[in-house]
C-alpha cells in the first residue's frame, strides 16, 4: 500500500458509491461532506469523480473513499465498474422530481447486481429544501425503504441538513458489520452466520490497515 | 451570441499565429465587407447552418415530424426554479468580468472562423462563403422549421396558410379560431409508435435533460450562465441544437456531455462535423467496439506504454489508476473540462488542425498530459493519482502541445489506422 503521511493514518478504509439518476445532487452531497461546499451551478458528472475523507467511529479512524457517478443511463455501463469493491452505497433521489424515486428500484437492482450482498445501503432523499416543490413524500419513501431492507435519510445539500449524518450513518453501519465479522472469526470461525459477512476479498475496500512489519 | 454584441479589435486578428494560416483572413480581414463580416452576422433566426444536408435527410426521412416547439413550458419552469433559488447564489460578478468577457468575444470569434474553415464547413475558397452560408441556414431555418414545433404548431400553420387563401377572397380578418381535427390514430393520447405526438412527448425527457444540463455548462462564464437575456438567448439557442442533433440521431439522442463540446450558438454543423469524429464515444452499443471509448481508453495506454513504459506500469499495475477512471472525460468531452477556456482554444486549434484527425492529436495530448506530470504521478499513490489526474493541474499549455506533438508518430497512427 505504499507509505502514507500522518494525515492519511487510518484504521479501515471503506469504499462508499453514490449513485441515482442525473441531477439529484449526488456531487453537491459529496463536496458537502468532503470540503463543506456547494453550488447551484456545477457541471455534471462525466464517468466518476472521487473523494475521501476519515471520521471517528469509536476509537478508530475511518476513511472513507467515495465514488461520485454520473447518473445518466448512457454511462452505466461504465459507471457499473466503478462498484467493484463497494460496501457501502448512497443511492439519491431528488424529492421534488418523482421520475427520480421511481428510478430507485432501477438502480438498487444494479447495485445488487454488481456488489457484495452485504453492502450497507443507504436511501437518501435529497433537496428536502425546496418543501414547496416537494413530489416524493417521506412516508412513501420510507415505506420503500423498509420493503427494500436499506436505510432511509432526507437530506439537503444545500442548507447542509443531515449530510453529515447520512455519510456518518453508512460508515457506521459498515464499520459494525466488518468489526463484527473480524469479531466472529475471532472467536469462532465455525459459527459465522450465513449471510451475515462482508466480503473484504482482494479489495482496497474494508481493510484493516495493519503495522507496517506485520503485513 | 456573441454576434453584434462585441466588436472584434484589430488587433486580436493578429495576435493569433493560427489566423495568419487561414486563407484569406489576414490579407482581406480589414475589409469588413466581404465573406468574413458575413461570419459574424446574423439575423435573429437564421443563425443556425444544415450542414450536410443530404446525410441529415436521409436519417430524418422515416419518422421524424414535428416533435418540439421553442415554448415547451420547461425553459420557463427552470427559470422559475433558478429565480427562486437566486437570492442564495453567491455574487461572482467582479469588476474583472468585462475586459474577461472581451477576451472571450474576441477570440471565440477568431475561433468561430478558424473552426468553421477547419471542420470542412466553410470552403477554402473565399469567394464562395456568402452563397454556402447563404444556402445552408435557408437549410437550417427548414429543418428547425421541420423539427422543432409541436404537432399542434404544424396544424396552426397549416391552418394560417389555408386562411390566407382565403383572406384574400374574403377579406375577413376577426373570424372565430378554427377547430383543428383530430385523427383517431393521432392525438395527444396517442401511444402509436408513428404518432406525432406520441414522438413528440417522448421527446419532453430528451429536452428535460438538455434544459437541466444547460443550467450547468460552464457556470463560470457569463456567456451561458445567469439570468441575463443574453445568456437565457445563448442557451435556447443550444437547446435547439442538441434538441435538433438528438432527433437527427436516434441511436445517440443526447449524451450529457455534449453541452460541454457544444460551445457556440452558430455551431450546430461545426458540432456534427466535429462529432462525426467523436460520437462513437457516446454510444453506449458501441462501448466493447473497437471504435468505442473502452477501445480507445486502451489506444491511450498503448500510446503510454510506447513512449514512457516506467510511467505506464506504475499508473497500471503499481497503483491502479485505470484510464476509466479519469480519461474517459478527457476523451468524452475533448478536454473541454480539465483546462482554463484560453487553453481549451489552443487545444483545440491543434485538434482541429491536425491533418491526421481530432483523435489522433486527442491521444496525443491525453499522454502528454501523463507525461507532463510524470514525477508527481512516481511519487503518489492511488489516491494522490487519481486526484491530480481528476483535477489536472495548471501547466504551461504550449509545453504540453508541444510534447503532444513530438509523441512518437508510428505508435499513434498505426493503431488508429483500424
Amino acid at each position: 500500500m505504499g507509505a502514507y503521511r500522518a494525515d492519511e493514518d487510518y484504521d479501515y478504509l471503506f469504499k462508499v458509491v453514490l449513485i441515482g439518476d442525473s441531477g439529484v445532487g449526488k456531487s453537491n452531497l459529496l463536496s458537502r461532506f468532503t470540503r463543506n461546499e456547494f453550488s447551484l451551478e456545477s457541471k455534471s458528472t462525466i464517468g466518476v469523480e472521487f473523494a475521501t475523507r476519515s471520521i471517528h467511529v469509536d476509537d478508530k479512524v475511518v476513511k472513507a473513499q467515495i465514488w461520485d457517478t454520473a447518473g445518466q443511463e448512457r454511462y452505466r455501463a461504465i459507471t457499473s465498474a466503478y462498484y467493484r469493491g463497494a460496501v457501502g452505497a448512497l443511492l439519491v433521489y431528488d424529492v421534488t422530481r418523482h421520475v427520480t424515486f421511481e428510478n430507485v428500484e432501477r438502480w438498487l437492482k444494479e447495485l445488487r447486481d454488481h456488489t457484495d450482498s452485504n453492502i450497507v445501503i443507504m436511501l437518501v432523499g435529497n433537496k428536502a429544501d425546496l418543501r414547496h416543490l416537494r413530489a416524493v413524500t417521506t412516508e412513501d419513501a420510507k415505506a420503500f425503504a423498509e420493503r427494500e431492507n436499506t436505510f432511509f435519510m432526507e437530506t439537503s445539500a444545500l442548507e447542509s441538513l443531515n449530510v453529515e449524518n447520512a455519510f456518518t450513518e453508512v460508515l457506521t453501519q459498515i464499520y459494525r458489520v466488518v468489526s463484527r465479522k473480524a469479531l466472529e472469526v475471532g472467536d469462532d470461525p465455525a459459527a459465522l452466520p450465513k449471510g451475515q459477512t462482508i466480503n473484504v476479498g482482494d479489495d482496497v475496500s474494508a481493510m484493516k490497515k495493519v503495522g507496517c512489519c506485520s503485513a | 451570441m456573441l454576434k453584434g454584441r462585441f466588436k472584434l479589435p484589430d488587433k486580436a486578428r493578429r495576435v493569433f499565429p493560427l489566423g495568419s494560416l487561414i486563407a484569406g483572413l489576414d490579407d482581406k480581414g480589414e475589409d469588413e465587407s466581404g465573406g468574413y463580416d458575413l461570419v459574424f452576422q446574423s439575423g435573429e433566426e437564421l443563425e443556425f447552418i444544415q450542414p450536410n444536408g443530404a446525410e441529415v435527410a436521409k436519417e430524418s426521412d422515416y419518422e421524424f415530424q414535428c416533435e418540439f416547439d421553442d415554448d415547451f413550458g420547461i425553459n420557463d419552469k427552470m427559470m422559475d426554479k433558478e429565480d427562486a433559488k437566486a437570492p442564495k447564489r453567491s455574487l461572482k460578478d467582479g469588476p474583472g468580468q468585462v475586459s474577461v468577457m472581451e477576451v472571450i468575444a474576441a477570440d471565440e470569434k477568431r475561433s468561430d472562423l478558424e473552426h468553421e474553415l477547419l471542420l470542412g464547413y466553410l470552403s477554402p475558397s473565399r469567394d464562395l462563403w456568402e452563397k454556402e452560408l447563404t444556402g445552408n441556414r435557408q437549410k437550417y431555418a427548414k429543418l428547425k422549421e421541420e423539427l422543432l414545433c409541436s404537432p399542434s404548431e404544424v396544424n396552426r400553420v397549416n391552418d394560417d396558410a389555408l386562411n390566407s387563401d382565403e383572406l384574400n377572397v374574403e377579406g375577413d380578418v376577426a373570424g372565430p379560431l378554427k377547430r383543428h381535427g383530430v385523427s383517431h390514430e393521432d392525438h395527444p393520447l396517442s401511444v402509436g409508435k408513428s404518432s406525432a405526438w406520441h414522438q413528440y412527448f417522448q421527446h419532453t425527457e430528451i429536452a428535460d435533460q438538455i434544459d437541466r444540463d444547460l443550467q450547468r455548462t460552464h457556470p463560470n462564464i457569463k456567456f451561458f450562465s445567469g439570468d441575463s437575456s443574453f445568456s437565457r438567448k445563448n442557451r435556447d439557442a443550444m437547446r435547439n441544437i442538441l434538441l435538433l442533433f438528438a432527433k437527427l440521431n436516434p441511436a445517440i439522442r443526447y449524451v450529457q456531455g455534449m453541452n460541454e463540446a457544444n460551445a457556440e450558438a452558430d455551431s450546430f454543423s461545426c458540432f456534427v462535423r466535429l462529432l462525426s469524429d467523436s460520437v462513437d464515444h457516446f454510444c453506449q452499443q458501441l462501448d466493447n467496439s473497437p471504435v468505442g471509448i473502452l477501445s480507445t481508453l486502451s489506444r491511450l495506454m498503448d500510446l503510454l506504454k510506447a513512449n514512457d513504459e516506467e510511467l505506464w506500469w506504475h499508473l497500471e499495475s503499481t497503483t491502479k489508476v485505470k484510464p476509466q477512471f479519469y480519461a474517459f472525460r478527457w476523451i468524452t468531452l475533448l478536454l473541454t473540462q480539465e483546462f482554463k477556456f484560453q487553453s481549451i482554444l489552443r487545444i483545440w486549434d491543434l485538434l482541429l488542425s491536425n491533418p491526421s484527425g481530432v483523435q489522433d492529436m486527442l491521444l496525443r495530448i491525453c499522454c502528454a498530459m501523463l507525461l507532463c506530470v510524470k514525477s508527481r504521478l512516481l511519487s503518489g499513490d492511488f489516491v494522490a493519482n487519481l486526484r491530480l489526474l481528476q483535477h489536472y493541474p495548471d501547466i504551461n499549455i504550449k509545453h504540453l502541445l508541444q510534447v503532444a506533438q513530438d509523441l512518437s508518430p508510428d505508435t499513434v497512427s498505426c493503431p488508429l489506422s483500424l
